[in-house]
């Protein structure tokens, strides 16, 4: 049980009478990369919300280190919104140097260092007294990450964090992420690429609010039968599955 | 506390840093109360209506400013990040009615002093009593401001807001017409309504020279009010309930 990051039971989430996450349970292992893949409006956000306590379920249960999201733990997750959500006046360099302070990094000094330290790392050093409303696309996803990293969190949710970023930087991100799992960290990432998925040690193929097949990238292209099956092929292998199933 | 004053501090700097509209939170207060000043066919009128339009005008400004302000934090995302980290909604407003109340308490008394020094309005009472009461006003309106729009959806149902919020707290405050004179039903409204308690502080203050003892009851309903709003608006920022 403690060496669970998640674990959600019977999770279902309603907005009105549509609904949005259809009876989910799943365990997340600590030190693991977990993906999320489904198409739009599968229900990534709203899970990583219900995660983060910013939604409450409507039924079901969901804890994180064995305590239900609440105030008194956030400061052990890190949460990357969709959208790239920072102070538009701000430089790079306050923006993130705000959610550090938020986070609880006090100490003026070490906050500094590490300020400094995300924002090589997000390859954004030249940018770094520059206001977000003079940065690329990509550039503000890359300091939205930053953001949400830098008091390194044990738990770190991000919600499709790869989106617009070049080839290379994709790259450097996930090996970047793979310090992380290897640190001990858990990362819940979204995505609709099956680039990003193949990185993911587990992953979880959503639709429509529920989550059709659940493995290894490996266990998920093996379970198609076909020898030569990329991800692509195995989710939509599931999504027919799940037809067939569902016309008995 | 720490975060109160960093989400505080960040206000701040957030507003520094956009020169435009800095320049305008200075030179639009000079302009209006310009305007009104050489508008007025004679001191006498002057003197004796100026209360109740600076009160106007510190509600008026204060509620602008804090209210696109902090709808601000919810178009870009950044309220949905707050509200995920750990810091209290009650470090969240406090924070940002210290932030805006600074510009606030500038607006005031760009206000104050232009027409006392430039446009010689004569007062009595005491000028830092003036002020303190002035600046009481000014936290109401920020709280009203930051309550409205932790309601509205957007910035669009923002604006519907003002002229609903402030043009009917004008109408009976007793600026235009003697309260008194009103139907009944209207001096009951007025007497609901903040602005009509702001008024008749600074009315009583500027024009009797009465002093902050004497007017208890208007410091204790404006008080009263930007508590309350600030309870309200914490309840539609409860987590779970989206961002
Ligand atoms: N605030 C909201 N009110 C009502 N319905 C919503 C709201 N947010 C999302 N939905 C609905 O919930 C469903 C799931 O949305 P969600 O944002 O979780 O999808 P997603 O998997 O993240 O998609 P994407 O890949 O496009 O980001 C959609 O049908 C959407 O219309
Ligand atoms: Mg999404």
């Amino acid at each position: 049980m403690p060496d669970q990051a998640i674990s959600i039971e019977k999770l279902t989430f309603n907005y009105g009478r549509l609904k949005v996450i259809n009876d989910i349970s799943l365990e997340i292992p600590k030190g693991s990369s977990f993906g999320l893949l489904g198409p739009n409006g599968a229900g990534k956000t709203t899970l990583i919300r219900l995660l983060t306590g910013l939604l409450k379920p409507s039924s079901g249960s969901i804890s994180c280190s064995g305590n239900p999201p609440s105030p008194a733990n956030a400061k052990n997750i890190g949460y990357m919104p969709q959208m790239p959500s920072l102070y538009s006046e701000l430089t790079v360099k306050q923006n993130i140097d705000f959610f550090a302070r938020i986070y609880g990094m006090r100490e003026k000094h070490q906050r500094f260092q590490r300020v400094d330290e995300v924002i090589k790392l997000v390859e954004l050093w030249a940018k770094r007294n520059i206001s977000i409303t003079q940065l690329s696309g990509g550039m503000k996803q890359r300091a939205s990450l930053a953001c949400a990293i830098v008091h390194q969190p044990p738990l770190l949710f991000l919600d499709e964090p790869t989106v617009g970023l070049d080839p290379e930087l994709r790259a450097h991100f996930w090996e970047y992420f793979a310090r992380l799992t290897s640190a001990g960290a858990t990362l819940i990432i979204s995505s609709h690429t099956m680039d990003d998925a193949a990185h993911c040690e587990k992953l979880a193929f959503m639709r429509e609010g529920k989550i059709i097949a659940m493995g290894s990238p490996s266990e998920l292209k093996a379970s198609t039968g076909k020898p030569d099956a990329n991800l692509e092929d195995a989710f939509l292998y599931f999504v027919r599955l799940g037809e067939v199933t569902a016309n008995v | 506390m720490y975060n109160m004053l960093t989400i505080a501090q960040r206000t701040i700097t957030q507003l520094l840093r956009d020169p435009r509209t800095l320049a305008l939170i200075l030179i639009v207060p000079l302009v209006i109360s310009s305007l009104i000043g050489y508008s007025m066919p004679s001191k006498d009128l002057l003197n004796s209506t100026l209360p109740a339009i600076l009160a106007m005008l510190v509600l008026f400004f204060g509620f602008l400013l804090s209210g696109i302000a902090f709808l601000r934090e919810r178009s870009q995302g950044t309220r949905e990040r707050l509200m995920a980290s750990p810091v209290s909604r009650q470090d969240i407003l406090i924070g940002y009615l210290l932030g805006f109340l600074l510009f606030t308490m500038i607006q005031t008394l760009i206000l104050f002093f232009f027409s006392i020094w430039v446009l010689k309005a004569d007062f009595t009472g005491s000028l830092w009593q003036i002020i303190v009461f002035q600046i009481l006003i000014g936290i109401l309106a920020v709280c009203l401001g930051i309550f409205i729009s932790a309601f509205a959806g957007n910035e669009f149902q923002m604006i519907q807001f003002i002229p609903l919020i402030i043009v009917p707290q004008i109408f009976v405050c007793g600026l235009l017409f003697p309260v008194d004179q009103m139907p009944i039903f209207l001096q009951w409204v007025s007497r609901f309504l903040p602005l009509t308690y702001g008024v008749d502080g600074l009315r009583a203050m500027m024009l009797q020279g009465k002093s902050l003892t004497n007017i208890g009851k208007d410091i204790g309903v404006l008080g009263a009010y930007a508590v309350g709003l600030m309870l309200l608006a914490g309840i539609s920022l409860r987590r779970g309930h989206g961002a």
